[in-house]
């Protein structure tokens, strides 16, 4: 009896290393049909779960990053594995979970965007693959995002984080708005705000009343985590 | 000969890179927010989709249009006794950047927070310099409210500088302001039509869009002619390809179509062919201005602009060095070379560092001395019998006299000056003689030339009726809301109460 069981457990084991290995695979090659195919034949065949899909997705990301940091990989593939992730998880597995009525795991969840008059988008962009990478929920609005629309997201999908970015000068007071408006709204408590962008800085993001600042999106990352603590 | 310029493409690339602008012009088309600019164009013959905003602009079109861009133009100071001319083969050196932080020994990162005395610090060391002839609202002062940035700088400049002032195209309203406060400066609209006194900043967003706030400035300056700088600022790899000639390509497209919507505004209006573009580094994702590849786009440009006979304007003495170190005079140079080689016609971002983020006015006076050291460069060796100088050879190599040298012969002193450039900050002493003076390095030398212009300065002096109007104007600036923005530039549907000059069109 013990041996069968140790026996089916090795064939478990040796199931999720291929797995994996075939899922980080595609990941790096970008097969985003590929990854969306396989993940459906493993859920149609009962070989994984959905939740634990996603916990093999995960263990890959952390890899693929930790290849990023010790530059063994650059930053369009990191993205490119991301985006790749991203579209799985979106078709396949988020709706698998909620058929399911499983609750989705998550490191959190983070509204950001591009404040009102700036149209700029990589760096608050790739804040946005940093931490989906790093397991968090991201809904990412795109660039000259208002205070309302930015505000009536959060509060649609329970978001714990607001990240707000700015690239010009001449937009960063916008970033200011936004906490001003939650404060008018009596949410100011419901959110951590954070902001970034070249011209931003740690200064002012205190005298703008934000709950932090990053430099950089693995700065970024850092900065979430601690505050979600 | 004057030095040969570096040239990045052959005849052939060169055509091959307009060719594939031109299909992407009137193929793709460029993005363009702002109706009233989509409208004008549409009036002059481009093809306007209104309902994605994109804006195709057929060739015929473009080639009529760009032959109202003028090759040369000049440029004036707040009274007028200072000018400089932009044209297609000289150089000239101004700032620009976007610093919002200032070097600072005396704080423990090395730097703090620029303020409005900064600012003006940097006016009037720009007003004494030999090089630069410019200086532009840069150093962002974290202290004045943004929407009265425009206005408060403005007086800062009448007051402090006898050379042109550079500002970005905020909108139509902040424009608005500019133009009538250089007004109430210079006399009337047409003086400053005449003798344009600003220099306008527009950047087109890549990939091939035209954001609402800059068009609505860009139609106000070119309304009063002001010469505008059109620089995308794309990075390679990110927001255009990573191929340095697809950049190229791209850019060059928003380059043109916004050259086109400059003389649909009004024809005959100056503008410079611009960049500021350069790449994104694979490994951060942050862009990289220190890069010897912005050289290359740099270079790119220029020899584009030639080829349609419009004054170039490119970054120089880019760093990413967050330190005034080794990394930082190394890139400085090397971009400000490469540009200045190139035949850039203005060269920018003097003074700054850290990707233009940080100010430093050590920095703006040794850029100075490095705009001096490049344009004799370009200056080449100019070869004639006199220069050649067989006779004074003959005659010092054969002199009875022992010893006899060159020094004290009048054809040294004739050419000296023109052949020899004379930096006025590297240090060539002898050792001795340095430590003797201090010892100290180039920063400190910069230090002290910056204390000593700030120590000797004075500020002009103005009109009494023109200084109270300008802080009438600057008042009434001082009382308008963030919203008033808004709706002056269509971004919320409103009425405003403007200054003198605008009209608002409720059609957003």
């Amino acid at each position: 009896m013990n041996i069968s069981c140790n026996k089916k457990k090795v064939k478990q084991a040796v199931n999720i290393v291929s797995i994996k290995e075939k899922i980080q695979g595609l990941v790096v090659e970008w097969d985003t049909d590929g990854l969306k195919d396989y993940c459906r034949s493993l859920l149609k065949n009962n070989e994984e779960s959905a939740s634990d899909l996603l916990k093999i997705i995960g263990d890959v990301m952390k890899f693929v990053g930790d290849q990023f940091e010790e530059e063994e990989i650059f930053l369009p593939e990191l993205i490119g594995s991301a985006e790749t992730v991203k579209a799985a998880i979106d078709e396949v597995l988020d709706p698998a979970i909620r058929a399911s009525g499983e609750e989705k795991e998550t490191m959190g969840k983070v509204v950001i965007g591009t404040v009102e008059s700036d149209v700029h988008s990589i760096g608050k962009d790739l804040v946005g693959s940093f931490l989906f990478s790093n397991g968090f929920e991201v809904y990412n609005l795109g660039v000259e995002v208002t205070a309302d629309q930015f505000i009536s997201k959060a509060e649609e999908v329970g978001a714990n984080v607001i990240g707000l970015s700015s690239l010009l000068t001449m937009s960063m007071d916008f970033q200011k708005e936004v906490i001003e408006e939650l404060k008018k709204r009596g949410l100011r408590d419901k959110y951590k705000v954070i902001v970034g962008g070249a011209p931003t800085s740690e200064d002012w993001a205190e005298k703008i009343g934000a709950d932090g600042w990053a430099d950089d999106a693995i700065e970024a990352v850092e900065l979430i985590k601690r505050i979600l603590k | 000969m004057k030095l040969k310029k570096v040239e990045v493409f052959t005849k052939d690339e060169l055509e091959a890179i307009h060719d594939a602008s031109m299909t992407l012009l009137s193929e793709v088309g460029i993005k363009i927010d702002a109706q009233e600019a989509r409208d004008i164009l549409k009036e002059n013959g481009a093809i306007v989709d209104d309902t994605n905003y994109f804006v195709k602009f057929p060739e015929s079109m473009v080639k009529e249009k760009l032959k109202t861009v003028p090759d040369s133009f000049k440029l004036y100071g707040p009274d007028g006794s200072f000018s400089f001319e932009v044209n297609t083969q000289q150089t000239q050196f101004g700032t620009i950047g976007t610093p919002v932080k200032i070097y600072d020994p005396s704080e423990k990162k090395g730097v703090r927070k620029t303020m409005m005395e900064d600012t003006i610090q940097q006016i009037k060391v720009v007003d004494c310099l030999e090089n630069i002839v410019c200086s532009h609202i840069d150093v962002w002062p974290n202290d004045v409210s943004y929407i009265t940035i425009h206005s408060e700088c403005i007086y800062q400049w009448v007051k402090n500088t006898k050379k042109p002032y550079g500002l970005g195209c905020l909108g139509r309203l902040a424009s608005q302001d500019m133009m009538n406060m250089a007004s109430i400066i210079v006399g009337d609209d047409d003086e400053l039509i005449k003798k344009p006194r600003f220099i306008g900043f527009m950047n087109p967003t890549s990939p091939l869009h035209l954001p609402v706030l800059m068009t609505n400035g860009f139609e106000i300056f070119a309304k009063y002619k002001q010469p505008t700088i059109i620089a995308p600022e794309a990075l390679a790899g990110a927001s255009a390809p990573v191929t340095l000639a697809g950049l190229l390509t791209q850019t060059n497209a928003e380059i043109i179509g916004s050259a086109v919507l400059s003389q649909v505004f009004n024809p005959g209006t100056p503008i410079f062919f611009g960049t500021v573009s350069h790449i994104t580094d694979m490994r951060t994702g942050n862009s990289a201005m220190g890069s010897v590849e912005m050289g290359l786009i740099t270079a790119g440009i220029a020899q584009l602009a030639r080829h349609y006979n419009i004054p170039s304007r490119g970054p120089g003495a880019g760093t990413d060095s967050k330190l005034l170190d080794l990394q930082n005079g190394y890139e400085r140079l090397q971009t400000l070379m490469l540009a200045a080689q190139a035949g850039v016609n203005y060269i920018t971002c003097a003074g700054t560092y850290e990707a233009t983020l940080v100010e430093a006015l050590e920095l703006l006076v040794i850029d100075d001395d490095l705009a001096g050291m490049v344009k004799r460069a370009i200056e080449g060796i100019t070869v004639n019998e006199d220069t050649i100088g067989l006779d004074v050879i003959k005659k010092v190599a054969t002199s009875d006299v022992k010893g006899v040298n060159f020094l004290a012969e009048n054809h040294t002193r004739k050419h000296m000056k023109s052949e020899l450039y004379m930096p006025r900050l590297a240090n060539r002493a002898r050792r001795s003689t340095w430590i003797k003076k201090g010892g100290i390095d180039i920063v400190q030398m910069a230090r002290e030339k910056v204390n000593q212009i700030l120590n000797e300065h004075q500020p002009n002096e103005l009109d009494t009726q023109m200084e109270a109007q300008l802080k009438d104007y600057m008042k009434k600036v001082r009382e308008r809301s963030f919203d008033d923005y808004r709706k002056a530039e269509g971004l919320m549907v409103d009425s405003v109460t403007l200054p003198d000059g605008i009209e608002i069109r409720e059609d957003k």
